[in-house]
């Protein structure tokens, strides 16, 4: 048996699309905006940094050096020392983990307690009003005298009962993320009435989806966008804020060095020791930046009217 | 119209009524004993129950809310632990300048904010654009405390001796006498409700030395403002700013603006005449929205430039721990702030036809 012509290799190109889902696009999308590209990298390179940060700078933030206070950046202490020697740079990374974390933290009750009212507003309408009256009133209160005031007269007893890095913590999470979950529950409420009214709902109702499901499974995703928008605006406010009410003595005791608290202490030698002042400035500011930038890249990159 | 005016008044009441008792429920916050919290250590057994009998704190927690209510709809906001003063005269001597102050920084924020907007939309992508709005997107991140020390560093210790210098904290240099309007006037058996006003208006230096013909205080008093007037005015500003360019462009957009072209009128004709006046909605809405957040912000430019406003004293309470001025403070802010978010909304109803047609 010699047969054995050579068969023609048959190549089939196949032209396969390539799979495109939706957070890809938004992903394409984030990418042209060079800001929100910008934002991004500076919000990473600072999460970094104050997460590795105290691991490579190995300086004690609250160590005391007398001998060494008040010394103006140089090469042994990048960013100077306070007026207790204390080196500044270390203070920055420490005190940032704590600034980012409180953004965090804040913006998920804040998130969590906004989308359950608007998913419940927008879905049941017997509730609808109330809890709208309801948003409203929290955002006729003026914000910043009221959690001035609540955090002063709450923080002894809970810095007495949990701790004083703990308390502190929890009580200006707490006191943040409750001021700042309206605009997530009116954006919410906004999006399940108008989703609510689409045909693939109604079809879901009509095949005998139940309520929950509806919920879960149809609407909430498709308000999703418009929920990492508000949650991205959020975590700068709740930064805004603590750093905020630490400058103004109330946020974090004096040894928790949030960038806020950094400045509350530098406030007092801005002539003589400036830079105690300007780096958690700085970084504050920095970092609201890059979160802003991020939040309008992704609310254009989100939104498909907004796709070229 | 008015169906939406009575509306709008009718909505306020409930938020009153819930500010009121979030304040009352503030006394409830304070730790340990209230008597003792409220008028210190040293209080004796004796003042502290006459204090409980007259404030009703042995009465039913609705019983109480009662007489707190009662007591703050009569203007009675009870004395200050510290000063021994009624909270009411403190708050009519102190709000003027929180009110100089924000109106001030309102003013500039709006004037300064739509020029910028209309010139970054006349020349839309432009490098005059540009810088406007990296300066807007840096005024809206850069905290007001954080400008605020800024500034004050630059203009009072960096530019030391310089003609740029700017006094960093304070409402008058030292030594300067301040009249108050009537006595300037000669008015001083003046009563009633004239006199209220111009003792509110002798609290705000630069209107009463411009009414009373005292330059030097006007003047000073100005000098004075310039630093912490711009502070507060910077994130208005910059949302001012980004939203009359955002509306001017969109606005631009839409056809009759290439009728008007079409027709031969000029740019500045179109722009001025046509696009602008149809943007201007939604940067009022913005305007009224920041008058809301520049009382917040004045707290903190209050504290860092000194000035003995609402702010100031609210916060100088708050570490001192004068409960009763806390409240009262407390309460009038939140009152403040009602009113005039009403006032915005009541606004809308005047400029948009659609509102006030429905």
């Amino acid at each position: 048996m010699t047969a054995t012509t050579a068969s023609p290799t048959l190549t089939v190109k196949v032209v396969q699309r390539k799979h495109r889902t939706l957070w890809g696009d938004a992903w394409i999308q984030f990418r042209r905006n060079r800001l929100a590209v910008f934002g991004l990298i500076v919000l990473v390179a600072l999460i970094l940094a104050v997460a590795a940060g105290p691991y490579v700078y190995r300086v004690d933030p609250k160590h005391i050096d007398i001998m060494a206070s008040g010394e103006a950046p140089s090469s042994t202490h990048p960013f100077g020392t306070d007026d207790l020697g204390r080196d500044l740079l270390a203070r920055n990374l420490y005190g940032g983990r704590i600034s980012l974390a409180v953004g965090f933290a804040a913006m998920l009750i804040a998130m969590t307690f906004g989308t359950t009212v608007g998913l419940l507003s927008g879905f049941v309408p017997r509730l609808d009003n109330f809890l709208m009256r309801f948003t409203d009133m929290m955002f006729a209160l003026p914000q910043l005298p009221l959690l001035l005031v609540i955090s002063s007269l709450l923080q002894d007893t809970l810095r007495r009962s949990l701790g004083q890095e703990l308390g502190a913590f929890l009580l200006v999470v707490t006191v943040i993320g409750m001021f700042g979950w309206m605009p997530t529950s009116r954006i919410v409420r906004g999006s399940v009435l108008s989703i609510k009214r689409k045909e693939y709902v109604e079809a879901a109702v009509n095949v005998g989806a139940r309520d929950n499901s509806i919920m879960m499974r149809h609407i909430l995703p498709n308000v999703f966008g418009s929920i990492i928008v508000a949650a991205t605006l959020e975590i700068a406010a709740a930064i805004l804020t603590e750093s905020t009410l630490s400058f103004l003595g109330l946020g974090f005791p004096s040894d928790v060095p949030t960038w806020g608290r950094l400045l509350y202490e530098g406030k007092d030698f801005l002539t003589t020791m400036p830079w105690i002042s300007f780096f958690p400035g700085l970084l504050i500011s920095l970092t609201i930046l890059a979160i802003n930038f991020m939040g309008d890249g992704l609310r254009d990159a989100l939104d498909p009217r907004q796709r070229q | 119209m008015i169906a939406y005016i009575l509306r709008r008044i009718v909505l306020a009441i409930p938020v009153m009524i819930g500010i009121l008792f979030l304040t009352f429920l503030l006394s409830r916050l304070i730790p340990g004993d209230p008597c003792r919290a409220m008028l210190g250590e040293k209080a004796t057994q004796a003042v502290c129950d006459a204090f409980v009998e007259r404030t009703g704190l042995n009465q039913p927690i609705p019983v109480q809310f009662a007489y707190y209510f009662g007591r703050a709809v009569t203007g009675d906001l009870g004395e200050s632990l510290r000063f021994g003063r009624p909270v009411t005269d403190m708050l009519m001597e102190r709000l003027p300048v929180t009110v100089e102050l924000a109106l001030l920084s309102l003013l500039v924020a709006t004037f300064v904010g739509m020029t910028l907007g209309v010139v970054a939309a006349y020349w839309q992508n432009s490098p005059i654009d540009a810088i406007t709005m990296v300066f807007a997107n840096l005024g809206v991140s850069v905290p007001i405390f954080v400008l605020g020390l800024l500034a004050a560093y630059l203009f009072a210790v960096a530019f030391k001796d310089t003609p740029f210098a700017l006094p960093p904290s304070g409402r008058l240099q030292p030594g300067l006498i301040v009249k108050t309007i009537p006595e300037a006037w000669g008015m001083e058996d003046l009563g009633g409700l004239p006199r209220t006003l111009l003792d509110f208006l002798s609290q705000m230096y630069v209107v009463n030395g411009i009414l009373t013909l005292n330059w030097k205080v006007a003047s000073d008093a100005a000098r004075h403002l310039i630093l912490p007037v711009f502070v507060l005015a910077t994130v208005p500003m910059s949302i001012i700013a980004r939203m009359t360019r955002s509306s001017l462009l969109e606005v631009m957009t839409l056809d009759y603006m290439r009728t008007a072209r079409a027709k031969g009128l000029n740019e500045r004709h179109v722009v001025f005449r046509h696009a602008m006046r149809n943007s201007l909605l939604p940067v009022v809405t913005v305007v009224g929205l920041s008058l809301g957040g520049l009382l917040s912000g004045a707290v903190l430019t209050e504290t860092i430039f000194g000035l003995t406003g609402v702010g100031r004293t609210l916060f100088d309470a708050i570490t001192s721990r004068d409960y009763i001025v806390i409240q009262g403070f407390t309460l009038a802010i939140a009152f403040i702030y009602v009113f005039v978010n009403l006032l915005v909304d009541l606004s809308y109803a005047v400029l948009d036809p659609r509102i006030r047609l429905s």
